[in-house]
């Protein structure tokens, strides 16, 4: 078996008594696409801070390609490429000078820098902005900018930390497509996102909550973690019917989807034919209803609301 | 170091230099400041040269009476002679004359005060010599009875004491030579250290500190790659104004080696206070405060415009530990004492000392924020 690209074991960082991540293990192998996801504040920035070498891990230990993310910091730093949750390059300097600028810091032969930057441009589309201002340029193109930057010394693995946020659906098409060119040379990506349908694209996907893992799989396995498919109602009016329905006993959630309503429940087929045999809410008009595939959405909202009820017992 | 430490620290430093570049308020306030502080300054200490000639004499009549009086008549200083002041002259039982100054720049009331008693003591000689000359005769005849010593004597008395004066250091007393080196010190502290402490802050406050990290960057490489340029500068700066100092108003410059010594020695310390204010600021907001908070008591407690001798002993103990008091010292002693380095040692070695502080701390303190 060859050797992971990232290994976490019992990883772990506190800050006093606040456990920002805990004992959190796992292994990626080389060239996957590791979607990590969870709530803010459930760690995933400490995580890629500790994997940085920016944060001290206060137990537990994690390997970058075999070398300690702390103790070798410096080896490791030259092994992956950073893509900032904000956008982090200097908006004075022109798109090929940061280029060249991370490329000099990242100790790239200054001979192989022009060709390596001319690539960079035409890989991210941004040969014509090349002597724009950094600061000058669109949200879409800060992104592939920085992921040029975070390119240059053309690492194994690269950790992105929400690079889609505040993105347009054709930069952020962009990106994944990219991303996939990456992945498809044997790149490691790393990365941390809220949007479900960017979860479906990664080849697997870890969740976090409070510090903790709570599960590590490819997508599809994710969702066949589910008991059962997924209830959902057409009920009118649907605001009200949402209101009333999540303080139902045994309802662990409801969301609104296209004007329908799922709901999380732990035996979904009882409550129906219970409501078939007497609908309990007289204000309001039942329409119909319907079984749905669970998405990812789905899994995140069951996984972070922690509804353990309606998913299978977690294998190992 | 290997080879590659070297053209890390080359991007740092072309990167920090593209900003400074790139940044045309700075840059304007690094190419004009100076020349025109360096105008202004030295013009402003001209007027020191003050000398008492312009003090004047302007007689009033008799409507001075009180001691609140001088605002009044537009004057500085009164001397009030009292009624009677001829009689009591005659009866051998002189009035004293009521003098007052106004004290309330200290300088000038001690200045006053000289003057006045140097006028009365001549306008006194003359009289004496006036009376003197017209004693009777037999007085001096009686006088040539006396023995020749203690004649002789009475004339050493009678006559003023000359001292022959020869002014050493600063020969034509110009207080422009003098204070040259405040004017550099002040121009270059203020530019290295408020640039300096900005250009960290400035890279915390845009997240690109945490870009900067993630690099195989090193800290010395990152601290050393900004300091370059700022060093360059202040020396281009440095060289700036002592040719214009020079040229406008003719003053020397000796021993150009021990100078660049103690400028960049003074540079360095200079630089890591910046370092280390940028250090400890999370914004630029921040650093731009504890500059100014940092510059304000070393303009005015460093001795670059006055001499530390006038400050009371516990605050020149304050005044130690500011690179610009050693700065200045060393320079003075050069340029206008053209000591030998023996004498200035003591104020290279502090600021040496100041040097590996203000790096070292600013070194520690990095590390802390790292992790």
């Amino acid at each position: 078996m060859t050797e992971p690209a990232i290994l976490l074991d019992h990883l772990s960082k506190s800050y006093g008594d606040i456990h920002a991540v805990e004992e959190l293990s796992l292994a990626i192998t080389p060239g996957t696409i590791f979607g990590f996801l969870g709530a803010n504040g459930a760690g995933k920035t400490t995580t890629i801070r500790m994997l940085c070498g920016l944060v001290r891990p206060t137990s537990g230990s994690a390997k970058i390609t075999g070398a300690d993310v702390w103790r070798q910091r410096h080896i490791v730093r030259s092994k992956f490429g950073y893509v900032a949750q904000r956008f982090s390059l200097y908006r004075d300097l022109t798109v090929e000078e940061n280029i060249r600028f991370f490329g000099g810091a990242c100790r790239v032969p200054r001979g192989e820098l022009p060709a390596r930057t001319d690539r960079l441009l035409e890989l991210t589309d941004l040969t014509t902005k090349r002597h724009a201002p950094a600061g000058s340029l669109s949200g879409g193109m800060r992104q592939l900018l920085a992921l040029a930057c975070a390119l240059v010394h053309e690492p194994p693995l690269l950790f992105l930390d929400e690079p889609t946020s505040g993105l347009d659906p054709v930069h952020r098409q962009q990106m994944w497509n990219l991303l996939y060119d990456l992945s498809h040379r044997g790149i490691t990506i790393f990365v941390t996102t809220h949007y479900m349908d960017e979860a479906e694209r990664c080849t697997e996907v870890g969740f976090i909550e409070k510090g903790r893992l709570l599960a590590k799989a490819p997508p599809r396995a994710l969702k066949a973690s589910f008991h059962a498919k997924l209830l959902e109602i057409e009920v009118e009016p649907v605001m009200e019917a949402l209101v009333r329905l999540r303080e139902v006993p045994g309802i662990l959630g409801v969301s609104l989807r296209s004007g329908s309503l799922r709901l999380y429940t732990a035996d979904s087929e009882k409550l129906v034919a219970e409501w078939k045999n007497k609908w309990p809410f007289p204000e309001l008009c039942w329409v119909g209803h319907r079984w749905a595939e669970p998405d990812m959405e789905d899994v995140f909202t069951a996984y972070s609301q922690g509804y353990a009820a309606v998913l299978k017992p977690a294998q190992s | 170091m290997k080879r590659g430490s070297f053209s890390a620290i080359a991007s740092v430093a072309y990167k920090e230099f593209l900003h400074i570049y790139r940044d045309r308020r700075v840059l304007i306030l690094l190419l004009i400041l100076p020349p025109v502080f360096t105008l202004v300054f030295g013009h402003a200490f001209e007027a020191g040269e003050m000398k008492n000639e312009t003090f004047q004499w302007r007689v009033e009549p008799a409507t001075v009476t009180g001691e609140w009086d001088l605002l009044g008549h537009a004057v500085q200083a009164a001397l009030i002679i009292p009624q009677g002041w001829n009689d009591g002259l005659a009866n051998g039982d002189p009035i004293p004359l009521r003098l007052y100054l106004d004290g309330s720049d200290t300088n000038t009331a001690d200045m006053l005060e000289g003057s006045v008693q140097k006028t009365l003591g001549d306008f006194q000689l003359s009289e004496r010599q006036v009376m003197v000359d017209a004693l009777p005769e037999d007085v001096f005849e009686l006088a040539k009875k006396l023995p020749v010593q203690v004649r002789k004597q009475f004339v050493s008395m009678m006559e003023p004491w000359k001292t022959e004066g020869k002014i050493l250091y600063n020969p034509k007393t110009r207080f422009i030579d003098y204070v040259v080196p405040g004017v550099i010190g002040l121009i270059l502290q203020l530019i290295t250290v408020t640039l300096m402490a900005c250009t960290l802050a400035r890279e915390r406050e845009a997240g690109t500190l945490y870009q900067l990290m993630v690099t195989s960057l090193r800290r010395r490489e990152i601290v050393i790659g900004k300091i370059l340029p700022y060093l360059a500068i202040s020396v281009v700066l440095i060289v700036g104004i002592i040719f214009l100092t020079s040229w406008h108003f003719q003053v020397q410059f000796h021993d150009p080696g021990a100078l660049a010594v103690i400028c960049l020695l003074f540079l360095l310390c200079s630089l890591g206070m910046g370092l280390l204010i940028s250090a400890i600021s999370r914004t630029q907001t921040q650093a731009i405060q504890f500059s100014v908070f940092f510059l304000l008591p070393v303009f005015v407690l460093s001795g670059a415009f006055a001499p530390l001798e006038q400050l009371p002993k516990a605050i020149r103990y304050v005044s130690e530990l500011f690179p610009l008091t050693h700065f200045c010292r060393a320079f003075r002693l050069v340029n206008l004492y053209r000591a030998t380095p023996q004498y200035y040692a003591e104020d290279l070695v502090l600021l040496a000392v100041g040097v590996l502080i203000t790096f070292l701390g600013a070194m520690i303190l990095l590390k802390r924020v790292e992790q």
